[in-house]
């Protein structure tokens, strides 16, 4: 074998070929776990029903546009029967699938994001910020969480007022979705920062500072890398979580009523006292569809934690 | 045990509670307005200013404020409730305790027995048909939100079967009758809402309690068990449940923090007037100083179960007493 230097074109394209054999072993890996496929397949059709609404049952339907009459039962014209209002709930699940996958999506960035710049912050530079950083997570781990962000949500939406929109996004959904991210970022970090520890300790992580790299970039190019399989792990089970925080959230009136996320549906169909009015289609096709997200999440999660992280394998 | 464990932890919690009080102190001042102009809107300016004396509030809000506002809540006084005219939060938090204790005192206690047994057997029977069924439906009552269980069991067992009450915790004009009869009817408008907790519940200590066991199984001293020629009867009494319990305590008491958010949300299913409702009637009135009554009390609670699952840990498990 020659030891000629590789020219940086032929190093790209090894890293590439690197990387997509990776990526097909971990398919091979993952398409064994037939939970995680299965949860994989419930995925793709509800991001298809949230990307797709309006193509698939019409624009949003409102009080004014509402074409039924109000708790009708299921029928040819209404399958899934009509709410309070004469909408046609088969419309407004679908449309629940949007604004509860946006809603989860964007607070599972944010969490994931805190989680990731702590643990990975406090893992690495340790000492006296790992220990104030720790006290915080342990803080946050053992704050009952969810109280916390049902007194936050109101304050800060009196704060900036419910009119407002944030970067493009309604102020009423933004302050759910910062909410939902400050109050459950600490498991994240917590998990990150035990990776973080042990991946300092190698090898390549003395050479980079031996060259002269600095800690943010030794973060960045070295730490993060090798924590990303837990974080990618992460997101995921997160993602569930975040979905059942922001039902919750809205069921007990948060929400936005003029954008109704699955949470949102349930609140007005608990105020209408549609379960003591027998209307089970007023609140079993949101409920059946937080369900099967959640589950799919929880089933892809624990497998790609499975693929992504072999060392805990052994153990299952 | 040892003492020391024992001071590092109640240590903790303290410290822990002191953080508490002081967000609690921060989330009050972010509020817009000033307190004097939302409670006492109607009153004249003279008023306003007598009373903001009367408060404090003409104070800094550093020491001065911080001093009193530290020294009420160590009194118990966590002012007055906007909402419900001239009663103290205390007061109002007081009357909705004990519907909540009772309903969440008894669920978890079900949950716990049953969730437990259900996951060891699960876990020992691993792959068996109790195995494949309990944690099929573990696993979608842990994706399914406290609420919407609370939803089916109503319109199925009240609306539907009308075997039992929708809403409320006692009949109309029950108190007229005998004391048992009380007692029966509390039971039958207890039932529902408390299936809904205990079913909840049991879902995620039954996972829980699975995972623990099936570690355990894989332990050396198991194995060292099964070549002493134990029965298995034996070893998973003696040796693999006593071991899988210690994660379960731990897991239980964090997971208190989640059982409160369902627990607000079961309430308000069955309209049971506990401190879930509370929430819901504060929140939209916007009763802050009932809110973060709620927020003081959960979490002092939260924290307080914490400690006393760290000092049964100690108990169970001679290890980390030093």
């Amino acid at each position: 074998m020659t030891s000629r230097p590789l020219s940086a074109g032929e190093l790209r394209a090894e890293r590439w070929r690197l990387r997509a054999r990776g990526m097909r072993d971990f398919g091979r890996r993952f398409a064994r776990r037939k939970d995680g496929v299965i949860g994989i397949v419930v995925l793709a059709v509800f991001a298809f029903l949230a990307l797709f609404p309006s193509v698939l049952v019409g624009p949003l339907q409102t009080a004014t546009t509402a074409p039924g009459l109000p708790l009708q039962p299921p029928s040819l014209e209404f399958p899934l029967g009509t709410d309070d209002l004469g909408r046609s709930m088969l419309n407004l699940t679908v449309h629940g699938a949007r604004i509860s996958m946006v809603i989860g999506l964007l607070a599972t960035a944010v969490t994931v994001l805190i989680g990731a710049v702590i643990g990975i912050a406090s893992g690495y530079l340790g000492g006296r910020t790992d220990t104030v950083l720790m006290r915080i997570t342990d803080f946050f781990l053992v704050l009952p969480t969810f109280v916390l962000a049902l007194i936050l949500a109101p304050i800060i939406l009196d704060l900036i007022g419910t009119d407002a929109t944030i970067l493009g996004i309604p102020s009423t959904l933004f302050v759910i979705i910062v909410v939902i991210g400050v109050t459950s970022w600490a498991s994240t970090a917590r998990i990150i920062r035990s990776q973080a520890l042990s991946v300092k300790e190698r090898m390549f992580v003395a050479r980079a500072r031996v060259i002269g790299g600095g800690g943010a970039h030794i973060m960045w190019r070295h730490i993060m890398p090798n924590v990303l399989n837990l974080i990618v792990a992460n997101t995921v089970l997160t993602f569930a979580g975040a979905i059942l925080t922001e039902t919750t959230l809205s069921f007990i009136g948060l929400g936005d009523p003029l954008l109704p996320s699955w949470g949102v549906i349930l609140n007005s169909a608990q105020t209408s006292g549609a379960p003591g009015l027998g209307a089970w289609w007023y609140f079993v096709p949101p409920a059946t569809c937080i369900v099967l997200v959640v589950l799919a999440f929880t089933l892809v999660g624990g497998a790609l934690d499975d693929v992504l992280n072999p060392r805990m394998r052994a153990r299952r | 045990m040892g003492s020391r464990y024992l001071a590092r932890k109640v240590v903790q919690a303290l410290l822990t509670i002191a953080f508490i009080v002081l967000l609690n102190f921060v989330l009050f001042r972010m509020m817009p307005g000033s307190p004097d102009r939302v409670l006492a809107r109607n009153l004249p300016e003279t008023a306003r200013a007598e009373l903001r004396s009367r408060w404090g509030l003409d104070k800094p809000l550093i020491p001065d404020q911080f001093i009193a506002y530290v020294g009420s809540t160590l009194r118990g006084d966590l002012g007055g409730s906007y909402k419900f005219n001239g009663r103290t939060v205390v007061d109002v938090i007081g009357d909705r305790m004990w519907p909540t204790i009772i309903l969440f005192g008894l669920g978890e206690l079900i949950a716990i027995v049953v969730g437990l047994s259900l996951g060891a057997y699960s876990g020992w029977r691993r792959g068996g048909p109790v195995d494949y069924i309990g944690n099929g439906f573990s696993l979608v009552l842990y994706s399914m939100p406290y609420f919407v269980i609370g939803m089916l069991l109503l319109i199925i067992f009240a609306t539907g079967l009308g075997w039992f009450p929708t809403s409320g915790m006692f009949s109309l004009g029950v108190r007229f009758q005998s004391f048992p009869q009380q007692v029966a009817d509390f039971a039958w408008h207890l039932a529902l809402p408390l299936a809904t907790v205990a079913i909840g519940l049991i879902g995620q200590y039954s996972i829980l309690m699975r995972s623990s066991i099936i570690d355990t199984l894989t332990e050396d001293y198991v194995t060292t068990a099964r070549a002493k020629g134990l029965t298995e009867g034996r070893i998973l009494r003696s040796h693999a449940l006593p071991n899988a319990r210690l994660p379960a305590v731990t897991l239980i008491a964090i997971n208190l923090g989640y059982v409160i958010a369902g627990a607000i949300t079961v309430e308000v299913v069955f309209n049971w007037p506990g401190i879930g409702t509370l929430t819901v009637t504060a929140l939209n009135a916007r009763d802050y100083p009932v809110l973060q009554g709620i927020f003081i009390l959960l979490s002092v609670s939260v924290v307080l179960a914490n400690l006393v699952a760290d000092l049964i840990y100690g108990v169970l498990d001679p290890r980390v007493r030093t």
